[in-house]
C-alpha cells in the first residue's frame, strides 16, 4: 500500500511542472583554430558566450570583428583590458578574416 | 527565331548573368543557408536541432518542421541573449512582480495567474527579427540563422491588461518595461529589459504559462513569457518576472540600439552610408517557408508531388499563397488551410503537381496579404546593418530522377 501511495505522488507531481529538476544544458564544444591571440580570446570572450557565436558569423574583415569587439566593450560592457583589443581583434580577422 | 537572333539573345543573357553575379557575390540578398547540420546533441525537452551556441542556447528548427502549422514544442526554435539562465523556476513559488506606476506593487503567483483571470489562448507566430539573417550580404551583424527562427503555438495564459488592471495604473502611466530572469555574466551588462508603449499593448497580448497544451519548455520561458501576436518575437520576454509602469521612456541599450532599422520607406542602408535614425523593427511583414520538399529531395519522375509550407503575416490575414514550379515565370494558386487558428496563426498551404522534367526543378513559394502586399524576391530586398525582417519569396531545389 505504502508502495502504490508513493507512486501515485509521483505520478502527480509532473502535473505541477514538467521538469521538477534542476535543468542541464548541455556544453558544446565549440574549437577555434590555434593561432596568437588565442588565449586572449579564449579569456575574454568565453565569459559571456560560447565560441559559437565567432564561427557563425563566418569569415569576416578586419573591420567587421573590429566593430564586433568594440561593441562588446561599448554595448555590453565586456572588461576587455586596451591592450588585448588588438591582440583579439588581431586573432578574429586572422583565423576568420576574408583577406580584407 | 532566326538562329542570328538566337545568339544575340544568348549573348545579352550571357552578359548579364555575368554582370549579376559578379556584383551578387558581395552585395545582392540571396536565399538565407539551408540545410545546416542537425546537431548529435539534444537540448533539455528538444529533439537536436540546428545548434548555434550552447551558452546562451540557440537553436533553430530544421527546414521540415514548416509543414505543420504547429510547430511542436520539442523543435520550437530557442534564442536567449544572456548567458545567466535560471536551472530551475519553482512553479509554487514564481511570482511576476508589477510595480512603479501602480496603486501598490502588485505580485501574482503562477497558481493565481491560472485561477483568479480569464483563461484566454491565442494561436500565433513566434519569430525572430533576425530570422533568415543569412540572407544579407554583405554579413549583416548578428546569428547567421536560416529560415528557422520561428515557430507558430496555441499560447494559453491571462491578458497583460487583465494583470495591470488588477493593479491599478495610475493616470501618468504610458510605458511598461519587461523583464526576465535570465542575466549577463557581468553586472555592468545591461539587463534585456524591453520596453513598450500602453497604445502597443492591446487586449491580444498574453502572459503565457501553456504552449501547445503543456507547459512551456524550460528554454522558451518557463514558467511564463510574454506573447505579442504580429510582433516580432524580440519582446516576447521569457521567464517574465517583473513588470515596471512608468510615464517616461527609459534609454536601453535593447530597445535604443538593438532590434531597429533604419527610419525611412524602404528600411534600408548600405554598409558604407548607414541611415542615421532608425526604428523598431514592431511588426512583421509578409512572409511564406517552404516545409516540404527540402532543398536537395530526390523525386522520382512521374510522381505526385504535394509541395506543402506555411504562410503568415501580422495579423492583416494571409490572402493568397502562389507556388512557381518554372523559376517564376508563372505562379498557382495553393490550397489554403481553412484558418481557423485566426489571423496570428501559421495559414497552411499546398499544391500538388507532378514533375515533368528530369533534373533540377525550383520551387518558390509566395505569400499575399489582404491589402496587397507581397514577398519579395531575395534579390530586390535592400540590405540593413542588422539584417532584419527578410521575407524574400522562399525557394527550394529538388532533383528529378
Amino acid at each position: 500500500m505504502k508502495k502504490i501511495i508513493f507512486s501515485t505522488v509521483l505520478a502527480l507531481s509532473p502535473l505541477m511542472a514538467q521538469v521538477s529538476q534542476e535543468i542541464i544544458s548541455p556544453d558544446v564544444t565549440y574549437t577555434l583554430k590555434e593561432g596568437k591571440g588565442l588565449d586572449s580570446v579564449q579569456a575574454n570572450c568565453s565569459m559571456c558566450h560560447s565560441f559559437g557565436y565567432i564561427l557563425n558569423q563566418g569569415k569576416q574583415s578586419h573591420m567587421f570583428w573590429d566593430e564586433k569587439v568594440h561593441k562588446m566593450i561599448n554595448a555590453f560592457k565586456a572588461p576587455i583590458a586596451p591592450e588585448d583589443i588588438p591582440t583579439i581583434v588581431g586573432y578574429l580577422s586572422t583565423a576568420y578574416g576574408n583577406g580584407k | 527565331m532566326k538562329r542570328r537572333d538566337f545568339f544575340k539573345t544568348a549573348a545579352v543573357v550571357g552578359v548579364a548573368t555575368v554582370g549579376s553575379s559578379a556584383f551578387g557575390s558581395d552585395t545582392t540578398t540571396r536565399q538565407p543557408i539551408d540545410n545546416r547540420p542537425i546537431s548529435k546533441i539534444n537540448f533539455p525537452e528538444k529533439r537536436p536541432m540546428i545548434t548555434y551556441s550552447d551558452r546562451p542556447p540557440l537553436l533553430e528548427s530544421p527546414r521540415e518542421v514548416f509543414s505543420q502549422t504547429i510547430t511542436p514544442n520539442d523543435q520550437f526554435f530557442v534564442r536567449w541573449h544572456l548567458p545567466e539562465i535560471p536551472t530551475k523556476n519553482d512553479p509554487d513559488t514564481y511570482t511576476i512582480s508589477i510595480n512603479g506606476l501602480v496603486n501598490k506593487e502588485y505580485k501574482i503567483t503562477l497558481k493565481q495567474l491560472k485561477e483568479d483571470f480569464e483563461q484566454v489562448e491565442v494561436t500565433a507566430v513566434l519569430q525572430c527579427g533576425g530570422n533568415s539573417r543569412s540572407a544579407f550580404q554583405p554579413t549583416a551583424g548578428g546569428i547567421q540563422w536560416g529560415s528557422g527562427a520561428m515557430g507558430c503555438a496555441r499560447w494559453k495564459g491571462v491578458r497583460l491588461s487583465d494583470l495591470l488592471h488588477r493593479a491599478g495604473l495610475k493616470k501618468d502611466s504610458e510605458w511598461i518595461g519587461f523583464n526576465g530572469l535570465d542575466n549577463a555574466a557581468y553586472y555592468q551588462t545591461p539587463n534585456f529589459v524591453r520596453e513598450l508603449h500602453l497604445s502597443e499593448l492591446d487586449d491580444h497580448v498574453i502572459v503565457a504559462y501553456e504552449m501547445n497544451g503543456e507547459d512551456l519548455p524550460y528554454l522558451n520561458g518557463y514558467p511564463v513569457r510574454l506573447i505579442i501576436p504580429g510582433y516580432y518575437s524580440d519582446s516576447w520576454v521569457k521567464m517574465l518576472s517583473n513588470i515596471t509602469v512608468t510615464d517616461k521612456y527609459k534609454s536601453l541599450f535593447f530597445m535604443d540600439v538593438a532590434y531597429r532599422v533604419p527610419d525611412n520607406e524602404t528600411e534600408s542602408e548600405t554598409p558604407d552610408h548607414k541611415f542615421k535614425t532608425t526604428k523598431p523593427i514592431t511588426t512583421m511583414n509578409v512572409k511564406s517557408v517552404i516545409g516540404f520538399p527540402t532543398n536537395g529531395e530526390v523525386v522520382a519522375y512521374g510522381s505526385q508531388l504535394v509541395v506543402r509550407g506555411v504562410a503568415f503575416d501580422s495579423g492583416i490575414g494571409i490572402k493568397d499563397v502562389f507556388v512557381s514550379v518554372d523559376g517564376g515565370k508563372s505562379w498557382n494558386t495553393a490550397i489554403l488551410d481553412d484558418g481557423k487558428a485566426g489571423r496570428y496563426a501559421y495559414r497552411g498551404f499546398r499544391y500538388s503537381f507532378k514533375p515533368e522534367t528530369y533534373g533540377d526543378v525550383k520551387i518558390m513559394a509566395k505569400a499575399v496579404d489582404k491589402l496587397g502586399n507581397e514577398q519579395p524576391l531575395a534579390e530586390d530586398i535592400k540590405w540593413n546593418h542588422g539584417g532584419y525582417k527578410y521575407n524574400g519569396i522562399d525557394v527550394v531545389t529538388i532533383k528529378i530522377v
